[in-house]
């Protein structure tokens, strides 16, 4: 017998024996969440719209959002302690403490994965978002975005409270000060692992030894918060499973990256960000189930690039941005409507070779010194120079900075970033005021004129240089 | 060759006629509430005052935020290129555009050829626009037109606070009670946006020939402030109105081209 939400289910990638064995866990959490019918039919239109499900490996990827989601709000329910972690985080801690307790820890962070499914997937976040805002974080204060859907799904109950949050300020220190809010408001415990973004510009990728040992250190610390708390040893053993977990997406999305390279670019940039976002939410099933679908992704890429098949003009300019599509594919679309290929982020390459060899002591401090080399953790000059490094190595034809307006490290490079950027690298930057998380104030046809024109500004360069060759 | 231009604006709707490189005729109406009606009545009236019809157009290029909504037009273009094109027509030194409409505000900087290099808009904030002077003609009760003529007589320019249209409009109110001259008020009125405009402009940098386009470029105080701001000299063209949609019939006859150059 079918069920209203078959359908979707069905186009998000789920098989029959998947439907048959969650069919009760999938009923409880659409409960919880009130999605009915007439939002399963405006969820199907909805991610037909945004995603191209002609790919299976783009329903499965789809279907690994709606599986994290269900164990996401299930967790406590099922006897699971939760853990909660924030974007952007540092990479490993989380999924080192799901390695060393796999049956026994729920680990992700859950307003990406809310950003995934209620956004991406059934068009229901601004009520989320509206209630971040009743609860604590009030609309024009200029407060993350992020942060209130995480406020939110609490608030309203979406989400279960946490027995613990990984309390991260290396990069954001705004998600470390509303962990705090929360814990004043619900009680419950907080890691925190302390940090400083504080270095010289043009630093960049030599960094101080000491940042590293202290970053090591806390880590370590936190490890400790967590075996007192959650009684979870993280071993080397753990963070070694973790690790070849991570690889193992990584290495799927370099793969993927190659292959958004061929002219036409053969799948959106949205479907890749899929992929690319995983790594950012989930710790769980979504980690293990990923992967393969990059992989089944992947092949039918590679088709298509045998077959000359794109999804955009040949020939049209590509570029660079920050992130992808996180709660709201139709920015994406829109840039690609207008012509251009979004065809690579700033995630998109490997990092830069380690600089210094200090032969770091701990699993921690080898986390920490990687970290250190993405840039994102490093400084402002990092980002400009991850852009530079990114956009020489593919080739793009221009950049796209966008920032989110509310991010404190992100906006205050707003110029600074774009300036560099066109200096080192000779392409033209936008500069794009934007909001990854809420497209209620930038929505895509209220940046659409800027990003009109900055296409038309590449389609004239590429002419010029076409008639000087 | 007849092509023609359309600049659906948020506060007006122009359209430009255009004879190969010569200018036939404009017009330019209200927007209103239906950006569908304003495009019809927008190419209408110009084709009248030209004694045209439609069929005697050869191609219709449409810009501004209505743009999609011109049935009419074959091709539908940004702002910022068609302000470019616009301005080369007649000014071809021009290397800055500053153009103040009656909903954004952008800075454009065009190489020797025209081509768009590099360009800044105002995000989603009114501070910097033609809606801005709007809302505090209607707090002050005085006509727009006069609006830059009085703000030069101010001697004392008030220091409006607010960036915030919304409330600069209150401000605007507690200024009045306290019995501040008319003339100080618009100065300062007149000050703040242009600052709004020359601050987001810097990061692009201004470089001569700088020309001033966008309903707004019609207001002598304006012009005035921005000029010793910059610390250069603004030119601005007969009708700064219209050059959007004038760039946009100029590419329209590019466009025109390129077709006709495909279909041989």
């Amino acid at each position: 017998m079918t069920v209203y939400y078959d359908d979707l289910f069905r186009l998000c990638g789920f098989e029959d024996d998947e439907m048959g064995k969650e069919r009760l866990r999938v009923e409880k959490v659409l409960t919880k969440l009130e999605l009915g019918p007439a939002e399963m039919r405006t969820a199907r239109d909805w991610v037909r719209q945004n995603h191209d499900v002609s790919l299976v490996g783009v329903r499965k990827l789809l279907g690994a959002w709606l599986k994290e989601l269900i164990d996401l709000v299930l967790a406590k329910d099922e006897g699971k302690k939760v853990v909660y972690f924030s974007f952007p985080s540092i990479q490993g801690p989380g999924m080192a403490i799901k390695a060393a307790d796999p049956e026994g820890i729920y680990c992700a962070c859950p307003d990406m994965v809310l950003c995934h499914t209620m956004g991406q997937i059934f068009n229901k976040l601004i009520p989320i978002l509206e209630a971040g805002e009743e609860n604590g974080l009030p609309p024009g204060h200029g407060l993350c975005s992020l942060q209130q859907i995480r406020v939110g799904g609490l608030a309203k109950g979406i989400i279960p409270m946490p027995d613990l949050i990984i309390g991260q300020s290396y990069y954001c220190d705004y998600g470390a000060k509303v962990d705090e809010l929360l814990h004043e408001k619900y009680g419950h415990p907080v890691a925190y692992v302390d940090g400083c973004k504080d270095s010289k510009w043009g630093e960049y990728p030599a960094y101080l030894p000491e940042r590293i040992k202290f970053l090591g250190e806390q880590l370590n610390k936190f490890f400790d918060k967590v075996n007192e708390t959650l009684e979870v040893e993280v071993t080397s053993d753990a963070w070694g499973k973790a690790m070849a977990a991570s690889r193992l997406l990584f290495s799927g999305l370099g793969r993927l990256t190659q292959l958004m390279t061929a002219d036409p670019m053969p799948v959106s940039g949205v479907e890749t960000a899929l992929a690319l976002n995983l790594s950012a939410a989930s710790t769980g099933r979504a980690m293990v189930e990923g992967p393969e679908a990059v992989s089944i992704l992947c092949e039918e890429v590679e088709k298509r690039v045998e077959s000359g098949i794109g999804i955009i003009k040949k020939g049209a300019p590509r570029i660079l941005t920050l992130f992808p599509a996180i709660s709201d594919a139709s920015l994406i679309h829109m840039m690609e409507e207008v012509g251009l290929a979004v065809s690579a982020t700033l995630l998109s390459v490997p990092l830069p070779k380690a600089s210094q060899r200090i032969p770091y002591a701990t699993p921690t401090e080898v986390r920490a010194e990687a970290e250190m080399r993405a840039g994102l953790y490093h400084s402002s000059f990092a980002i400009a120079k991850r852009f530079e490094d990114v956009a020489k190595t593919l080739k793009v034809d221009g950049v796209i900075w966008g920032y989110q307006h509310s991010c404190r490290p992100n906006a205050a490079g707003s110029h600074t970033i774009k300036k560099w950027v066109e200096e080192n690298t000779g392409l033209p930057t936008l500069s794009l005021e934007m909001d990854f998380f809420d497209s209620r104030y930038y929505s895509a046809g209220a940046l659409r004129t800027r990003v009109e024109a900055f296409a038309d500004m590449l389609r004239a360069r590429q002419a010029s240089a076409g008639d000087r060759r | 060759m007849i092509t023609a231009g359309i600049d659906i604006g948020a506060a007006t709707s122009k359209a430009v006629i255009l004879n190969n490189d010569t200018p036939l005729c404009f017009s330019i109406i209200p927007t209103g509430s239906s950006v569908v009606k304003a495009a019809a009545i927008v190419i209408k009236k110009a084709l009248l005052k030209a004694g045209l019809s439609m069929n005697d157009l050869d191609y219709v290029v449409s810009t501004g935020y209505g743009r999609k909504s011109v049935s009419y037009a074959k091709k539908a273009m940004t702002e910022i290129i068609c302000h470019a094109s616009g301005v080369n027509l007649s000014m071809r030194q021009a290397r800055t555009i500053i153009d103040i409409g009656g909903q954004d505000s952008k800075v454009i900087r065009l190489d020797k050829d025209a081509n768009v290099i590099n360009f800044v808009m105002n995000d989603k904030c009114a501070a910097g626009t033609g809606r801005f002077l709007e809302v505090m003609a209607g707090a002050l009760g005085v006509e727009i037109s006069q609006m830059g003529p009085l703000s030069l007589l101010g001697k004392h320019p008030c220091q409006v606070s607010s960036t915030c249209t919304v409330f600069a409009e209150s401000e605007m109110i507690s200024l009045r009670a306290e019995r501040k001259k008319l003339e100080d008020l618009l100065a300062g009125i007149h000050r703040a946006l242009s600052r709004r405009v020359v601050i987001m402009g810097k990061s692009l940098g201004f470089e001569k020939d700088v020309v001033f386009t966008g309903g707004v470029a019609k207001n002598v105080g304006i012009k005035k402030i921005l000029e010793e701001e910059i610390g250069l000299e603004i030119l601005v063209p007969e009708e700064p109105q219209i050059i959007g949609a004038l760039g946009a019939a100029i590419l329209a006859k590019t466009e025109y081209c390129n077709s006709s150059r495909l279909n041989k």
